[in-house]
């Protein structure tokens, strides 16, 4: 049975297109059958976060509307065989999705992949309650600010009471904290939220950090998914985050500021 | 060992009660008359408490009970600040006496002169009201309230085991015991209970409020992110450490 895992955070431009897109490649690089689901209904991101947004033809309402088969409207991945991209259309707003047709989406492909992960629209509303009616598990993308960490604790609440599994009295989502675009200098000087702060706050377990990093800005204009960039802190992050996610316990990196050397020290560095 | 086959319990009931306000049976059956044909269905078999209290003779208590029953209201008894040997009369003449929970010590006194109605029917009293006791009984929440999310724990106390994050509510017309962080608001003894507290083991509140005494952020500087419970003396909100 696939897991059905969804990307969400209540608040937007915290990362969750992103790290959707290097959590679904990592997993699929690892050899499981991996389908990523667009739900941002009018605002099509994901295909080009993925690089295919030239091979879009049909999407996910065509699916819902019965307009294209799955396999017509899933795209292959370039670079690792076992990944497919279910486009969001742009054409359509948020109320296109209904929770009967969603399921049966998710039901089919469940057969076909091990991991659906759903790739939730910012907000409370209609659009991001259907991303995570199903979900299993949920990762919850978070900046180390507060208004963000409110957002998030907001969409914490809803993910007990309004799933599926909350509905029908079933184990609940299980939850998960990604802190994005975390900066230790930052915290060290008092204008970031830490990383204790933020579990203090929200009290679910963290599932990873991962730094503020120019390479993320790049993967995202390349259509690139950052963990493709194994140099890069950002990719190495996602790395564990997925290592993590398949069960590894991987120890926290990027959470210290480096420490300064004397001479940077005294040279204002 | 299966329980016993009956079991007493007292509960309060909302009955009629018919206030008397002259002996005369002729008039009394002619209001009565009167009121029953305005809405026969509404009365019938209504069980019904007789009030003697503004009577100012005696009056033939089983004559009374015959002429309401003949309109088909069920007795029960009679009721009224009365004295005790009307009291004791009336249990010896084997009817049934009830006393209500407070006495109704007010006599009217502006009236008893030219009023042509003698009779007031249907004025609902609650016979016996007891205090209101389910303040010990606890509303138990188990994990984190989130933002957005509001508990009441409606006539009792409220237990949070898990924090209560910003911009979430409790309240509890009792007491509110959060075993966490307090971030969000709490509102103890909301219908007015002046002995509320709210017993926290962080305090970093938007707003605790006990009867109507509230507090914001700034006003809790002294214990701020301390375990403290806060209370009211002399209906200003006080704070005291836990520990």
């Amino acid at each position: 049975m696939a897991r059905i895992i969804v990307v969400t955070s209540g608040k937007g431009g915290v990362g969750k297109t992103t790290s959707s897109a290097a959590i679904g490649l990592g997993l699929a690089l690892k050899g499981n059958k991996v389908v990523l689901i667009d739900f941002d209904i009018g605002l099509r991101n994901l295909d080009l976060i993925m690089g295919c947004e030239r091979r879009v033809v049909y999407d996910f309402v065509n699916v819902i509307n019965g307009e294209a088969t799955l396999n017509q409207a899933l795209i292959k991945d370039k670079r690792v065989s076992s990944l497919s991209i279910l486009p969001a259309s742009q054409t359509r707003d948020k109320d296109a999705l209904n929770k009967e047709n969603v399921g049966k989406v998710l039901e089919d492909l469940g057969k076909l992949y091990d991991y659906i992960i759903c790739d939730s629209p910012a907000g409370i509303e209609a659009g991001a309650m259907m991303a995570l009616y199903y979900a299993d598990e949920a990762i919850v993308t978070t900046n180390p600010e507060v208004s963000s960490v409110r957002d998030s604790d907001r969409i914490l609440g809803m993910l007990a009471s309004r799933s599926r599994r909350a509905e029908l009295g079933l184990e609940p989502i299980k939850e998960h904290l990604l802190l994005t675009r975390y900066s230790p200098k930052r915290v060290e000087e008092g204008e970031m939220l830490s990383v204790e702060d933020v579990e203090d706050i929200l009290s679910i377990p963290l599932l990873g950090v991962i730094p503020e990093s120019q390479a993320v800005l790049k993967a995202s204009n390349a259509g690139e998914p950052v963990i493709l960039d194994t140099e890069s802190d950002a990719g190495k992050a996602y790395q564990d985050v997925v290592d993590r996610l398949l069960g590894e316990t991987v120890d926290f990196r990027f959470i210290l500021a480096e420490k300064k050397g004397i001479f940077s020290r005294m040279f204002g560095g | 060992m299966a329980d016993a086959s009956i079991e007493f319990k007292g509960t309060s009931f909302t009955l009629s009660v018919l206030h008397l306000k002259t002996s005369k049976l002729a008039d009394i059956r002619a209001d009565l008359e009167k009121k029953v044909a305005q809405a026969p269905d509404f009365f019938y078999l209504v069980p019904i408490v007789v009030n003697i209290e503004k009577l100012e003779c005696a009056i033939d208590y089983q004559s009374v009970i015959t002429l309401i029953e003949e309109f088909n209201f069920t007795f029960v008894g009679f009721t009224g600040s009365v004295t005790k040997d009307q009291r004791q009369l009336i249990r010896a003449l084997g009817f049934s006496f009830v006393n209500t929970a407070k006495a109704n010590a007010s006599t009217n006194t502006s009236e008893k002169s030219t009023t042509s109605e003698k009779i007031d029917v249907v004025k609902s009293e609650q016979i016996v009201t007891p205090p209101k006791s389910n303040l010990y009984t606890d509303k138990v929440h188990r994990g984190q309230i989130r933002s957005g999310q509001q508990v009441y724990a409606k006539d009792q106390n409220l237990v949070v085991i898990g924090s209560v994050s910003a911009g979430a509510e409790v309240i509890a017309d009792g007491n509110i015991h959060v075993y966490g962080s307090l971030r969000g608001r709490a509102i103890a003894g909301a219908q007015g209970h002046h002995k509320a507290q709210i017993y926290c083991q962080k305090l970093e509140a938007e707003l605790v409020s006990i009867n109507g005494n509230y507090w914001l952020s700034e006003s809790m500087e002294q214990h701020w992110g301390s375990p403290v419970y806060i209370h009211l003396t002399d209906s200003e909100l006080t704070s005291s450490k836990l520990i």
